[in-house]
């Protein structure tokens, strides 16, 4: 499976590809469909938003680290909890990287988005009440960078890198993390409320209002 | 709706381009670049490519029609080696001594070879072989009369215009590189690599002179002064004047320029105008710029003078001087490393660069090279967005709209870090670099010390080509060593410049190198090597 060493971690043939690759999917299936929410509208949320995240992905792959993925990770984390949203993460990225390149870093990718989700699912973006907090969110924005970034750049480590070119590569990083974060928080004020529409269609519409302060809320 | 809109502003983000001006006519050279510049004769057009090539692919001199830029035809070296460097040279139809001589251009090979063609078709006209030392002539050659001066790789050659009969032979003991020869009224003129002068009469007798610790890469220049000589040390360069030191200036020094009282240096530091007067020549003027090739002049309709300088740096364009400073950048839509001079005749200028690209504007149109255009549309488009929520910000500030202010502000910082990352990311690392040491074989050639050396890892086999000379970035080493070693490359232009995608067809995960035993963090283009690098590639 593991065909040599690079400053990537290991390169990994194509039936290990395969074999990470079906993994990582029958692992999102299973956590899909194990019964832990009654509500079954979730289902479709998760789906549109997985699809715009990945679809978006791609479709601004030029512009390194600017996406909407981080953002609707941090918010189906809040909503959804970690188990649907390590399930949102792996859909979005093993699909996504099918297009952009797969490799050793799929399985990096999915360990930092999931951790952000997992953050973003104890230290909610939502209040009380289910509502989203903008707040929170620009929070969130930010902090999830220099999480994502360190969990993803552990990617590169091998025997030949020592601690402090880890830490230089870290700190070379700096200015795309920056543009990683601008990405966010323009992701998150732009597209947040959307977002949380989308993440709310399995609430009867009847239910749904929206409050003066453009922020959905469920009551 | 909203959305949309906002993706597809976005997406308009994306290729960016950098500053272009107009132009008549260009053609590209899919196999190989451009290192020396144009010849534009009467209604053509001439041109040589060097190194890049690969598979059966060979440089080639080419001639365009000036006008429309028809191909009027092409000769190919089947035999000739990497780096062909040596400008071409025609020759107006004459008699002499030897012969008498139709009119010629004579094109000196990376393979030895000095050969005579038809201009008019490209037909050999004669050919003769030098001597090889892994390369062949790659200096400039000279016209004394009714002969040709070849600087050859450890020696120099005269040749008979007429039927390329040899008419002089001397050995050096040193090599030489980019090694111009200059032909004044006592012979011939040329340096070595071992910063060794070399002077021979017209009747074969050689005497030589060390000039200093460094390499001579350029003709001499003659002076009323004596011989001035732009040394390139390992510290920077050097300038004598009649074997006393008179300046020291920065790496990779470039062909000098003379004109009138002037002569013109250039290096990766600065573009120097030294002025000789009745007692010495002395620095008059220095410009920061960076160029390491050839330098070229322009005479225009009022007798002034331009200096026109091939900025050897990812941006590319050229520096217009005129005799002591910068008056503006020239610059085309596909701007990169440069070293060749533009060339000149009253009717046209040609232009060619690293990617292999020619490029021919027309005088009395209005595309004139006096009126670069800096003009483009997505660049200005990104301005203008920026400008825009700028205002916005402002205006939502002031109304004390918080919502939209937000939303405002956060567009204004996202467009302005799309354009601030790019050059950011590439000065970043300099905060933070380290010194490692080279990592130097000693299975190597000891030859190979300092020089440019290349492993590339393929499929767990190194494959490794030292020797190398001139190149200032990774791109242009690895793109050298490659052809060398006959492994193919593939490359594909991002956001942040050229990224190497494939050794041989090979992706895998990508491929990374480090230089001299250190990991860069910039790009192939951005990350500058020394005359000593050692450039290691291998499969991230």
């Amino acid at each position: 499976m593991l065909s040599g060493l690079g400053t990537h971690g290991p390169q990994v043939s194509s039936l290990g590809l395969l074999a990470i690759n079906s993994i990582l999917f029958a692992s999102a299936i299973w956590l899909l469909m194990r019964p832990n929410n009654h509500h079954k509208g979730w289902l479709w949320s998760l789906f549109l938003l997985a699809i715009i995240a990945s679809g978006s992905r791609i479709l601004l792959s030029g512009l390194p680290n600017i996406m909407p993925v981080t953002i609707l990770v941090i918010m189906v984390g809040s909503k959804y909890g970690l188990q649907r949203s390590i399930a949102f993460v792996i859909l979005v990225t093993v699909s996504s990287n099918a297009v952009l390149g797969d490799g050793w870093w799929t399985l990096f990718q999915v360990l930092a988005w999931s951790s952000v989700a997992g953050v973003s699912a104890v230290f909610s973006v939502h209040n009380n009440q289910g509502n989203l907090s903008m707040k929170r969110l620009s929070f969130a924005a930010v902090w999830s960078v220099p999480l994502f970034s360190m969990i993803v750049s552990l990617s590169i480590l091998d025997g030949s890198m020592s601690s402090l070119e880890f830490v230089l590569y870290l700190f070379n990083g700096i200015p795309f993390d920056a543009l990683h974060m601008m990405g966010n928080i323009f992701f998150a004020v732009w597209c947040g409320v959307w977002f949380e529409q989308i993440l709310s269609l399995q609430t009867p519409s009847q239910q749904r209002i929206v409050r003066e302060d453009q922020h959905v809320s469920i009551v | 709706m909203k959305r949309v809109v906002l993706l597809l502003l976005l997406l308009i983000l994306l290729p960016f381009a950098k500053a272009e001006s107009t132009h008549s006519w260009e053609h590209e050279f899919e196999n190989g670049y451009i290192t020396t510049q144009p010849l534009l004769v009467e209604d053509s057009v001439f041109v040589r490519t060097s190194g890049f090539w690969i598979g059966d692919e060979r440089p080639q001199v080419s001639a365009f029609e000036i006008t429309s830029g028809d191909e009027l035809w092409t000769y190919r070296s089947d035999t000739t080696l990497q780096h062909d460097m040596s400008p071409l040279m025609f020759v107006g139809s004459g008699d002499g001594v030897c012969g008498s001589w139709q009119d010629i251009l004579i094109v000196a090979w990376a393979d030895g070879k000095v050969t005579a063609l038809n201009p008019s078709n490209g037909e050999l006209v004669w050919e003769q072989q030098t001597e090889v030392n892994v390369i062949g002539i790659t200096g400039q050659l000279g016209i004394d009369e009714d002969r040709v001066v070849v600087p050859t790789r450890q020696g120099l050659s005269t040749f008979c215009l007429e039927d390329g009969e040899q008419l002089l032979r001397v050995d050096f003991e040193e090599i030489g590189w980019r090694n111009g020869v200059l032909i004044s009224e006592s012979g011939y003129h040329v340096g070595t690599e071992a910063g060794v002068l070399y002077s021979v009469s017209r009747d074969g007798a050689v005497s030589n002179s060390s000039i200093g610790d460094g390499k001579i890469r350029h003709a001499p220049i003659e002076t009323q002064h004596g011989l001035l000589i732009h040394l390139q040390t390992a510290t920077g360069s050097t300038l004598y004047l009649n074997n006393s030191i008179i300046g020291n200036y920065g790496y990779s020094p470039a062909i000098p320029l003379q004109y009138e009282g002037r002569v013109f240096l250039a290096t990766s530091n600065e573009w120097v105008s030294l002025s000789c007067d009745d007692i010495t020549c002395f620095e008059e003027s220095k410009s920061s710029f960076h160029s390491n090739g050839e330098m070229s002049m322009r005479i225009l309709e009022n007798n002034s003078v331009e200096i026109w300088v091939p900025s050897n740096t990812p941006d590319g364009g050229w520096g217009v001087f005129n005799r002591t400073s910068l008056q503006r950048m020239h610059t085309t839509s596909f701007d990169t490393y440069t070293t060749a001079a533009p060339g000149f005749s009253p009717v046209a200028m040609a232009l060619g660069n690293d990617m292999g690209l020619l490029h021919v504007t027309l005088f009395g149109s209005e595309e004139s090279p006096e009126t670069p255009s800096s003009f483009s549309l997505i660049e200005a488009f990104h301005y203008v967005l920026l400008l825009s929520s700028y205002l916005l910000c402002c205006l939502f500030f002031a109304t004390n709209n918080k919502p939209k202010l937000w939303k405002a502000l956060t567009l204004f910082l996202l467009l302005f870090t799309v354009a601030a990352v790019p050059e950011m990311s590439a000065k970043w690392p300099t905060f933070a670099e380290s010194e490692v040491e080279a990592t130097w074989d000693t299975e190597w050639p000891e030859e190979w010390r300092d020089t440019q050396i290349v492993v590339i890892e393929i499929d767990g086999k190194e494959n490794v080509i030292g020797g190398l000379n001139g190149y200032s970035n990774v791109y242009e080493l690895t793109q050298a060593a490659s052809a060398s070693l006959g492994i193919t490359t593939d490359y594909e232009d991002q956001y942040l410049g050229l990224y190497l995608l494939s050794f041989n067809g090979t992706e895998g995960d990508g491929w990374e190198f480090t230089l001299d035993g250190s990991r860069s963090n910039t790009g192939i283009v951005d990350t500058a090597i020394d005359s000593d690098s050692i450039l290691r590639w291998r499969p991230a």
